[in-house]
């Protein structure tokens, strides 16, 4: 059961301002402030605008953390504070969950590459010995995760870092959903993140990947992605914790699937996608005719949007499969948060009955064949929705969530 | 449900393959290795590795180190001796590879590049997916047609366990069959000034890559060794270590009903108070950075290695469970136990 | 044009003699959407130049890429290139 939500996103901080911000399709894009971008021949990416992790932060030092577990560690606190039903109640939630068992896995792309690019500008300057120390103890991967531990003072929990690239986030909400499932745990504070760097920037620039200035998936005039930054957190409990606690059940996660391409290091295979969400639909026991939105991988490169359409329309047929949505559109791709800030506006989507739009659409590409939900929200009534996640070098995780009904 | 591991390879400084290191744990001596300054000039480096002579030149140009460390053990895990594919191994084998930062070396490369080029986008786009963290996982599935789940794990010097349980679940919720788990690091420079700067000296830098089969479910044949727990902690300050390490060796004993009596071997990561867990207790004790170097991501998976490695020749009498052990400097804490299978039964 | 085809070849990794002026990337040579992209990275870099992406289309062979850098690089122009 989801029963927490945390989001630190270009469209919003914090669930009221992020599902705000989906329903009236809000675009993060904005020129590039975090870095120098002289030279490139376009400079739009999806940024956290004004971010302060003193904000959000209560026992550690923002300066002991790298960007990326800046984020992670704030969406966490805005997870136990949205579990909480009223914030002032968080403490509570957070001696609650001390008391138990649980695990903290949070994805990523990058990690603290932005580190790394600060760390190289000074090796630069002043060779080796001018690296900082205080820097390089804050590049691991791992502690995206085991800072939650620290600021959370947890320290009955298992917390790892899942760096599988584009879909980390799905990754990683999958593997809570699994430990909570097996009773390993109690709980599960899950998700991802990825702050923005130059390098990151570079690559796909390099790659031909990126758009000059929209995000535009499944147009027939789309130019690739916008990078972004951000984080979403969940937290997942089974049902008897819920309940014990009086919490308020977001959606249920009702399965997932995991597979590889195993063919090319960034194009994504059809087939291989369609056989990912076959494994997700028989993993949560859902037909595909019981599915009412999807929300897309979308990147809006050329590449990605025309397998991701070709593989939906052959696990759920080319007469009618659901309405896809890309909330890259609006968000960017923030990496490793992607698929936790994409699975966390499903649930939005579920809870407050609308579909977030795909903005930035003019016509949508016929080689596609979907309906984009284009520009604008839609009211709708949903009660399974599938968020799908392709990855570099063929990581493919597929998720399904549901609306979570009580019994009567 | 058990956890079977039925084969493992190394490529270290020890050698490359499986035969190799279990001949040098063997022959280790007794003292521990004294700690010395690290320096780019000096690490304990996998002999005579070249990317493009061990691997090939087809699809090798731009490879990085740790990637072709992963996907050289992997390949010995998925080969048989005869160049044929396992058949314990299929195309919907499973992958699960734990890593600190990947190619400290590749990222660093690509960040100065784009800060120091003519245009800052003359970056080389062959080798950005090296700058990604799932790099090596991927080279792996792609190599070796692994098409079941593939994950990449982040942990410190807990990365090991946390591959080891991650891939444990994946059995256990029916997402795979057979998978490969293991854990790797590469030296380089670049590596070595981050170390440098981020701690104090300690052992040797050492580099590699300790993969480990675990057999799927449906296999009931005794294998080198079972997993019967794995147990994390986190401890908030460095004091706190020993505690938190005391803490998940009791969990496990408790929740695998074994006593410590039957411990055989006590393999550490070299973090701080490992060498003091269980105090007194008559059990072989293994540091794996004694015997490859500060391995730091891979450090838990060397452990556990040196474990199964020692126990094709040294283990006798009815001692039967192993433990190995994790500390994290940023917190994670760790440890998983083994049951070995009876000592006349080998493998 | 002879350095040309040492970067296309160590790209494509196949020897200087397997191809020839007009052998397509693609279809002769296994190259996919990846390698070529590679190759206008290194041409950008070796020539100082930007060719646009939508040369891409023409750097299908040697003489393509040799027309393409040529033209961005302004070798063929006997008066100043246009601003």
């Amino acid at each position: 059961m989801v029963t927490g939500l945390g989001v630190i996103s270009p469209i919003g901080v914090g669930l009221a301002a992020f599902a705000a911000g989906l329903r009236t399709g809000r675009s993060g894009a904005a020129p590039v402030r975090g870095f120098d971008t002289t030279g490139f021949e376009h400079d739009i990416a999806c940024e956290v605008p004004d971010f302060d992790a003193a904000d959000w932060l209560q026992e550690l030092d923002p300066a002991d953390l790298g960007r990326a577990s800046r984020f992670a560690v704030a969406a966490a606190r805005l997870a136990v504070a949205d579990a909480s039903g009223d914030p002032a109640a968080a403490e509570h939630t957070v001696a609650r969950l001390r008391s138990r068992h649980g695990l903290i896995a949070i994805g990523t792309t990058m990690g603290e590459s932005r580190d790394i690019d600060a760390l190289v500008a000074q090796e630069l300057a002043h060779g080796p010995a001018g690296m900082s120390p205080a820097l390089a103890r804050r590049i691991n991967a791992g502690r995206l995760s085991v800072s939650i531990a620290h600021e959370l003072g947890l320290t009955d929990v298992e917390p790892v870092t899942v760096p599988t690239a584009c879909a980390a986030g799905n990754y990683a909400i999958g593997h809570g959903y699994d430990a909570v499932r097996a009773g390993d745990v109690d709980f599960a504070l899950c998700g991802g993140a990825d702050a923005l760097c130059r390098k990151t920037f570079a690559g796909f620039y390099r790659l031909g990947a990126m758009a000059p200035d929209r995000c535009r998936p499944f147009d027939l005039d789309r130019r690739g992605m916008l990078t972004g930054e951000g984080a979403g957190v969940l937290l997942l409990e089974d049902l008897e914790s819920a309940r014990a606690r009086g919490a308020r059940i977001h959606a249920e996660v009702l399965g997932y699937g995991l597979n590889c391409d195993a063919a090319h290091p960034v194009a994504p295979d059809s087939d291989s996608v369609a056989r990912c969400m076959r494994l997700a639909l028989d993993d949560a026991n859902v037909e595909p005719e019981e599915v009412d939105l999807i929300s897309a991988h979308g990147t809006a490169t050329k590449a990605n949007d025309i397998a991701e359409a070709r593989a939906i329309r052959g696990v759920f047929g080319d007469a009618s499969p659901p309405r896809t949505v890309s909330m890259k559109s609006m968000l960017g791709h923030t990496l490793g948060a992607a698929s936790a800030l994409a699975a966390i506006g499903c649930v939005v989507a579920i809870g407050e009955g609308f579909i977030p739009p795909t903005i930035n659409h003019e016509e949508t590409d016929p080689e596609c064949g979907l309906d984009c939900v284009p520009n604008e929200a839609v009211e709708a009534d949903l009660r399974v929705v599938q968020n799908n996640a392709l990855a570099f070098g063929g990581n493919n995780a597929v998720l399904l969530l549901g609306r979570y009904e009580e019994p009567s | 449900m058990t956890t079977t591991i039925s084969d493992w390879s190394a490529i270290s400084a020890l050698g490359l393959g499986r035969p190799a290191f279990a001949a040098a744990v063997r022959a280790r001596g007794t003292a521990a290795e004294t700690a010395t300054p690290p320096d780019p000039g000096r690490a304990r480096l996998v002999p005579r590795f070249e990317i493009r002579e061990v691997l090939g030149r087809g699809g090798t140009r731009t490879m990085d180190r740790v990637t072709a460390l992963a996907v050289a053990t992997a390949g010995h895990l998925v080969g048989g001796t005869d160049g044929e594919r396992r058949a314990d191994v299929g195309n919907e084998a499973a992958l699960v590879l734990g890593t600190n930062i990947s190619s400290a070396k590749s990222s660093m490369d690509f960040a100065r590049d784009t800060l120091t080029q003519a245009k800052p986008f003359f970056v080389d786009a062959g080798r950005f997916p090296n700058a990604v963290l799932n790099c090596a996982a991927a080279q792996c599935g792609i190599r070796h047609t692994l098409r079941g789940p593939n994950a990449t794990i982040s942990g410190g010097r807990a990365t090991g366990l946390l591959a080891l349980n991650y891939a444990r679940r994946l059995q256990r919720s029916g997402r795979a069959g057979a998978v490969l788990c293991g854990a790797v690091e590469e030296f380089s420079a670049e590596r070595a000034w981050l170390e440098g700067a981020a701690a104090a000296p300690g052992a040797l830098l050492g580099e590699g890559c300790a993969m480990f089969l675990l057999a799927p479910e449906k296999d009931d044949r005794p294998g080198l060794a079972e997993v019967l727990a794995v147990e994390f902690s986190v401890c908030a300050e460095p004091a706190g270590a020993g505690a938190a390490l005391g803490t998940c060796v009791d969990r496990a004993f408790t929740a695998s009903g074994e006593s410590p009596a039957d411990l055989w071997a006590i393999a550490g990561s070299g973090g701080a108070a490992e060498d003091d867990v269980l105090a007194g207790h008559p059990a072989v004790r293994l540091r794996s950075t004694d015997l490859v170097g500060d391995t730091h991501a891979a450090s838990a998976a060397f452990a556990l290695a040196a474990v199964l490695a020692l126990a094709e020749s040294e283990r006798t009498g009815d001692a039967r469970t192993a433990l190995v052990t994790a500390v994290d400097r940023d917190g994670v804490v760790g440890c998983a136990l083994l049951r070995l299978p009876s000592a006349g039964d080998t493998r | 044009m002879a350095e040309m085809r040492d970067i296309v070849c160590e790209i494509l990794e196949i020897d200087p003699d397997e191809i020839t002026e007009d052998s397509l990337f693609k279809e002769d040579h296994g190259a996919d959407s990846m390698g070529t992209i590679e190759i206008l990275g290194l041409l950008e870099k070796q020539y100082n130049i930007v060719i646009d992406e939508g040369e891409l289309i023409r750097m299908v062979n040697l003489s393509g890429v040799f027309a393409v850098v040529s033209e961005a690089a302004g070798w063929e122009r006997e008066a100043d290139p246009a601003p």
